[in-house]
């Protein structure tokens, strides 16, 4: 069948209308995927969160006997006042008290500036370690002075107490004189670690 | 439907019919002579474009059966034309219709019925004035090429049957074979009463089937032949008593009115005759056999085609529906499945925080205790104290009275310090402060010092007994240098040991944990 111009325009029409139509379906097409793709991401997360509760649900036993565990050490920190902001005067008490108890000939000490030692992802906010080292430097009559002061560093508390270097030197022989003087040098490097909560409620 | 009209067109008159999905409508009536054709062409004017069949019921139709090779395509078409141009002067209403293939000796031939009318210029005229008025041609029927449909609808199906309606035009005769037309005449009637139409039916009837087996079209020896009559309304009774079988001939009465029923039609005029039922076929549900030329139809197979692509239009929407709606569907479970998920997942974590609120109370959330204490506990793991490494120490030396220290250096090893480690053999781990180191500097008395071989084994002892408690010797430095690359200087025989007890170093490394 071969048509004149005239019946092809009016062939126009209709191959308008049906190309019209299939435009439709195929946009009905595409906008089912669509929300098809949408849902079957939707379900994606639902399920994964669901899993996610779940599991932790299941958990919950170990968690408990973890949290029992794990409160004493938080609280103990708090109550050194590891947890926290550093308390730098408090610091600086301890080791004037230290070396009056201990009878020190000599200290001396400096505070560097706090550093971040390491950052744990918490949930709601981080927990952060700082660090601030602090290098001492202390003549000693006998060994067990270094012994002392490291034990009752620890036991002033307001920072963890992590050790870094420690030397000890002899300075020379005892002399013979009634006076005392010191025979042995120490020099450590000791870092005052503290940590701050974000996610602790204020 | 095919048509929105139909022409039914007789020798006495011409009627125009509206045809509908259950119905027919008589919309004109019009005489068979010029003024009626005037009429007709009046009426077309006020129906641009309509939608047209024709159905004639006339008398002086031939149907003559030829044999034809059996071909296909333009060749079959070529063979039909010329047979119909052999056959008939004028074929512009002639047709062949197939009646099946017999396999000859030699090849298989075709069988067809060459059909058209005596007289094709009564309608002509006619049909020239649908083409003038630019009507959709749908075809042009005669009630004989349409019986083969009207009696599959009857259900009538036997192998050999003479259909018998009284048409408005006169009494119409189909004899089919195997469900296809093989011979048709109309008898004109005039008003008879019931008793004498049934006569009349069979009477006709016989003669029918008398000039059937003449032709040889009806075989003798095949048996009674099935009559199925169409008896006009109310006269059915009437038909029944008088067409009773005999062994030719075996007759079944239909009552007008059940065979509008077969053919779901509804609504007809009072004074229609058997006519209605070829005519709601020809505007329905037409056969392909018909006797327009494909010029004459040309407008309507091209209205057809604007619907077919229309149609296809519409048909890929409904299949794109239906795969949109499916997924649809999908997405629809799916979220459903989801909301159950969100719901089992909520009733998890309600039930969650339901037994932590039983949990000691904290002033932080359980994620950051953990945090905080695991952190904790592995820098406070890899910050061992010196405390212990200088028991250790002491208490070795107190079993080497001979060894005295002048310096002790505890240290947590830096990165190149346990890389220098590692060198040596220490088992290291890749993290940093997983090392911690112990130099230990002194002097060994009570040995001479021109003793290589006796201050050599001292240390080596000294550091083999600092060996323990998970130490493990870095480092030993000599008074002096016993390798190769070193120089090895001796004083034998001096009157004494003037210069200093020889000095030695020995590094130890221990791994945390």
């Amino acid at each position: 069948m071969t048509f004149s111009r005239e019946e092809v325009k009016r062939l126009v029409g209709p191959v308008v209308l049906a190309a019209a139509l299939l435009a439709c379906g195929l946009a009905l097409v595409y906008a089912a995927s669509d929300a098809a793709t949408s849902a079957r991401r939707e379900f994606a997360t639902a399920q994964a969160e669901r899993r996610q509760n779940s599991e932790r649900l299941a958990r919950i036993a170990e968690e408990e006997r973890e949290v029992k565990e794990k409160i004493d050490v938080y609280r103990r920190l708090k109550q050194l006042n590891i947890l926290g902001e550093e308390r730098r005067l408090e610091w600086a008490d301890a080791v004037s008290r230290i070396r009056a108890q201990r009878e020190l000939l000599d200290l001396r000490y400096v505070v560097e500036r706090q550093r971040l030692l390491s950052s744990v992802q918490g949930k709601p906010g981080k927990v952060d370690f700082y660090a601030s080292t602090m290098k001492v430097d202390l003549a000693l009559l006998h060994e067990e002075d270094l012994l002392r002061f490291l034990a009752d560093l620890r036991e002033s508390g307001n920072a963890f107490y992590a050790v870094r270097k420690c030397g000890l030197t002899r300075t020379g022989q005892a002399p013979a004189t009634a006076t005392m003087t010191p025979r042995l040098r120490a020099e450590c490097e000791i870092d005052l670690v503290t940590l701050v909560d974000r996610g602790a409620k204020k | 439907m095919a048509g929105s009209y139909a022409l039914y067109f007789t020798a006495a008159g011409h009627s125009l019919y509206r045809a509908e999905r259950q119905g027919l409508e008589r919309v004109a009536q019009f005489s068979a002579d010029d003024a009626g054709l005037e009429t007709f062409r009046e009426h077309l004017r006020g129906e641009p474009g309509a939608l047209l069949a024709v159905l004639a019921d006339v008398t002086g139709e031939d149907f003559h059966e030829e044999h034809i090779p059996h071909v296909r395509g333009a060749d079959r078409q070529a063979l039909l034309s010329r047979k119909l141009a052999q056959r008939y002067r004028d074929v512009r209403l002639a047709a062949a219709l197939p009646l099946g293939v017999v396999a000859g000796p030699e090849r298989r031939n075709e069988r067809v019925l060459l059909a058209s009318f005596t007289n094709t210029q009564q309608l002509a005229h006619w049909l020239d004035a649908l083409d003038e008025a630019g009507a959709r041609l749908a075809g042009v029927y005669s009630a004989p090429l349409l019986a083969p449909a009207l009696a599959a609808k009857l259900g009538a199906r036997q192998e050999r049957l003479l259909l018998v309606s009284v048409n408005r035009a006169g009494l119409r005769q189909c004899y089919l074979e195997r469900g296809r037309l093989r011979f048709a005449r109309l008898e004109p009637t005039v008003d008879l009463a019931p008793q004498a139409l049934a006569g009349f039916v069979r009477s006709e009837t016989q003669r029918l089937v008398q000039y059937l087996m003449t032709l040889r079209a009806l075989p003798r020896d095949a048996g009674p032949v099935q009559v199925l009559v169409i008896a006009p309304p109310g006269a059915r009774a009437a038909f029944e008593q008088a067409l009773h079988s005999d062994t030719r001939l075996v007759f079944r009465t239909l009552d007008n009115g059940d065979a509008l029923k077969a053919l779901k039609l509804r609504r007809v005029p009072a004074d229609t005759a058997a006519e209605a039922l070829y005519l709601h076929l020809a505007a329905g549900t037409p056969p392909r056999e018909q006797f327009a030329t494909r010029e004459e139809r040309r407008r309507y197979r091209f209205w057809q085609l604007q619907r077919r692509i229309v149609a296809a239009g519409a048909t890929a929407l409904c299949a794109c529906a239906l795969v949109a709606g499916s997924r649809w569907l999908d997405a629809s479970t799916l979220r459903e499945q989801a909301a159950e998920e969100l719901v089992r997942a909520q009733s998890a974590a309600a039930e969650y925080a339901r037994i932590t609120s039983t949990f000691p109370v904290t002033e932080t959330s359980t994620e950051n205790l953990k945090a905080a204490v695991v952190e904790f506990r592995r820098i406070a793991e890899r910050s061992a104290p010196p405390e212990r490494a200088f028991l250790h120490v002491s208490r070795v030396l107190q079993r080497y009275p001979q060894f005295e220290l002048d310096s002790l250096r505890w240290s947590i090893a830096s990165a190149a310090e346990q890389r220098d480690a590692a060198l040596k053999g220490v088992a290291v781990d890749a993290q940093p402060d997983a090392l911690m180191l112990i130099e230990l500097s002194g002097r060994v008395s009570a040995t001479q010092r021109s003793d290589y071989r006796g201050i050599t084994a001292q240390v080596q002892q000294f550091a083999a007994a600092l060996m323990r408690e998970g130490y493990e010797i870095v480092r030993t430095q000599l008074p002096f240098d016993v390798t190769s690359e070193g120089v090895l200087s001796g004083d034998i025989g001096a009157a004494s040991d003037g210069g200093e007890a020889p000095r030695f170093t020995v590094v130890l490394g221990r791994k945390l944990p």
